[in-house]
């Protein structure tokens, strides 16, 4: 096996199982984790307190007890969630925090099944106020202190100052990872390139910008070689399981760039530096987000955005990868399917449900589609 | 030269033979799918009504939900693709198809030289499919061919959910219960399968002509209901069940065509 493949193997081994990288960080630190739901928590607080900030993005269980709760039209990573909690997946969690940018995540947030303590906070969604950023700052001073009863810990201003560095030389890492990945489609397939960013949400993060760093430079050193595939770029909320990406694989797709709420929408803003407090610059993350459905957005920029990024990365297409029953998602795409067609993008819908096991609709879409590019 | 197109489809198994890219030597549908005996029986068939072998053909294409699982094709090209050759082959002035099979429904856009704009499929879900009209006629004590003759006797469409079979199935009985008309019922029935359908028409956008294909074709009252909700004619194309086939044997003859170009004959 070569170095590559190994550091691939150990983004893909983390990704797998989440629960083996928790107990390993615990046994490391004595610490244990906290569940952070989507989206966009200011994962800094939590990782400035020594615990680990574990994404929870659902799975891919087969939904009966989260039917009690949860009606079918719930989007399939809060059926997920739903599901894991009634079995107790999450108790390990010391603590779960828990953003409403949506419905479901509103009333989710309202009857949380685990036995976890859950910290609920608030997106304004009139962000261009400064009043939003005020507003925020004092919900993360809330989010703050009750992690700070929890867990039993006191942040300080530098311990959320070096976890901001931490996680801005992350996300810059991950913008590189995801130009080379764009150039080496023949090593970093769309299962490998989604296990990198996968295991971004279970790993101490100083430690995954090591670990994608050596893989990195590893692959800069090989020879670029021309891709005579077809090159996307995904947009939607997140695209899985494997079983998904594998039909990417099979018909020579490459995924040159994302726009998916599980991985570069993740990756996209930085807390910048400034004369203010840790606190206020990580609220003014949320207003310098765009291009995002959970984040009210009057300009609708997304479809410029993604227009921008078929033209950067010259891809053949946009893959919009659709959450079944997610309507902040369903309300953006007639916006910018107009724009596409205005401009002569191509672009495919498919449904992602994560409790899927067979694909066979979706393989016809994606077969046709190549057909027709 | 003859080629050859299968359609295995998840309620039928279609074969089209064709001589040189034009002329249609068979045509055959046997109304099991993809796992069943249907493939075969309709291969059989087509070879009896034409006279040829295998061997006779230069090229096969398997199109359908079961392509992968037909071995004996030199490729395998997706329905939406063989949909739109065959359709354009016999309607050239198409530009919105409506196909509609056993679990599945498409809308697919052309452009003027008969390529794929875009096109759009149905969740999983069996509403707005064929599957619906056969959960229905079960029902309804009818069967799927008597269904369009109620219809056209309905003095109204009595409304039915589009949204579950399931659902749609406990509509209709409670409707019977009610002692409401039977074809009015099956109306009803067939406008909630034309709004699924048109529902993905559009979102892609409509632009005439606009062809309907696929078993559900056959049904002249789905047809009419598609016509109402889409406020415009619809064509049906010639033998709509076999489109699919249609187009994979005009593929496999392209693909003949390229082999003999290529020595690989």
């Amino acid at each position: 096996m070569s170095k590559v493949e190994t550091i691939l193997k150990q983004f893909a081994d983390v990704a797998a199982n989440p629960k083996k990288a928790m107990d390993d960080y615990t046994a490391e630190t004595g610490k244990g984790a906290v569940g952070i739901l989507p989206y966009y928590a200011p994962e800094e607080l939590v990782h400035a307190t020594g615990y680990l900030p574990m994404g929870i993005w659902g799975g891919n269980k087969s939904i009966s007890k989260a039917r009690t709760y949860l009606p079918a039209f719930a989007c399939s990573i809060m059926q997920q969630v739903m599901e894991l909690q009634c079995e107790g997946a999450y108790d390990d969690l010391k603590a779960v925090i828990i953003s409403v940018p949506c419905d479901t995540l509103k009333c989710l947030s309202q009857k949380w099944k685990g036995t976890s303590p859950v910290i609920v906070f608030t997106h304004p969604q009139n962000r261009g106020l400064e009043a939003a950023n005020q507003f925020l700052v004092q919900e993360y001073k809330i989010l703050k202190t009750k992690l700070e009863k929890i867990l039993g810990v006191t942040i300080t201003n530098a311990d959320i100052e070096a976890s901001i560095k931490v996680y801005n030389e992350n996300r810059a890492i991950m913008r590189e990872f995801v130009k080379v990945a764009a150039d080496y489609p023949q090593v970093i397939d769309p299962i490998a390139r989604h296990a990198v960013f996968k295991a971004r949400m279970f790993m101490e993060k100083s430690k995954h910008t090591a670990l994608v760093k050596e893989l990195l430079e590893e692959i800069k050193a090989m020879p670029i070689e021309p891709w005579t595939g077809k090159k996307v770029i995904v947009t939607g909320i997140l695209a899985e399981p494997n079983g998904l990406l594998e039909i990417f694989k099979e018909f020579g797709l490459a995924i040159v760039d994302d726009d998916l709420a599980q991985e570069s929408r993740q990756i996209r803003v930085d807390v910048l530096d400034g004369e203010e407090g840790p606190l206020y610059r990580l609220a003014k993350v949320w207003q310098n987000m765009y291009g995002c459905s959970l984040a009210t957005d009057t300009k609708k920029v997304r479809g410029k955005m993604l227009m921008n990024k078929v033209a950067q990365t010259d891809a053949d297409a946009v893959i919009v990868a659709m959450m079944k029953f997610c309507d902040p998602e369903e309300w953006d795409y007639p916006v910018y399917y107009r724009q596409f067609e205005e401009k002569g993008i191509k672009s495919l819908m498919i449904e992602v449900d994560q409790e899927a096991q067979s694909f066979e609709q979706i393989k016809t879409r994606i077969q046709s589609f190549v057909e027709n590019m | 030269m003859y080629t050859m197109g299968i359609d295995v489809g998840s309620a039928s198994s279609k074969v089209v033979i064709l001589e040189d890219g034009k002329r249609i030597v068979a045509a055959e549908v046997v109304q099991v799918g993809t796992g069943s005996s249907g493939p075969q029986r309709a291969l059989e068939m087509a070879y009896k009504t034409s006279g040829l072998t295998r061997e006779d053909m230069a090229a096969v294409v398997a199109t359908g939900y079961g392509r992968f699982a037909f071995e004996d094709a030199d490729k395998q090209i997706s329905e939406i693709s063989c949909h739109a050759k065959g359709i354009f082959y016999l309607v050239p002035t198409a530009r919105t198809i409506i196909d509609i099979g056993g679990q599945d429904a498409k809308a697919i856009r052309l452009d003027s030289k008969g390529g794929v704009k875009q096109f759009f499929m149905n969740d999983k879900c069996a509403a707005g499919t064929g599957r619906f009209l056969d959960v229905m006629a079960r029902v309804l004590e009818t069967t799927v061919d008597k269904l369009a003759e109620c219809d056209e006797k309905a003095e109204e469409a009595v409304p039915i959910s589009s949204t579950c079979t399931v659902f749609a199935e406990s509509e209709v009985i409670s409707q019977l219960s009610k002692g409401v008309d039977r074809n009015s019922i099956i109306k009803g029935v067939h406008q909630s399968v034309a709004s699924k359908a048109c529902g993905l028409a559009f979102r892609g956008g409509l632009e005439d002509d606009v062809v309907m294909t696929g078993g559900v074709a056959r049904n002249a009252g789905v047809v009419r209901a598609v016509a109402r909700e889409l406020k415009r004619n619809v064509i049906v194309a010639p033998q709509p069940q076999t489109t699919g086939a249609l187009g994979a044997a005009l593929f496999a003859y392209e693909e003949a065509k390229k082999m003999k170009k290529e020595g690989l004959e």
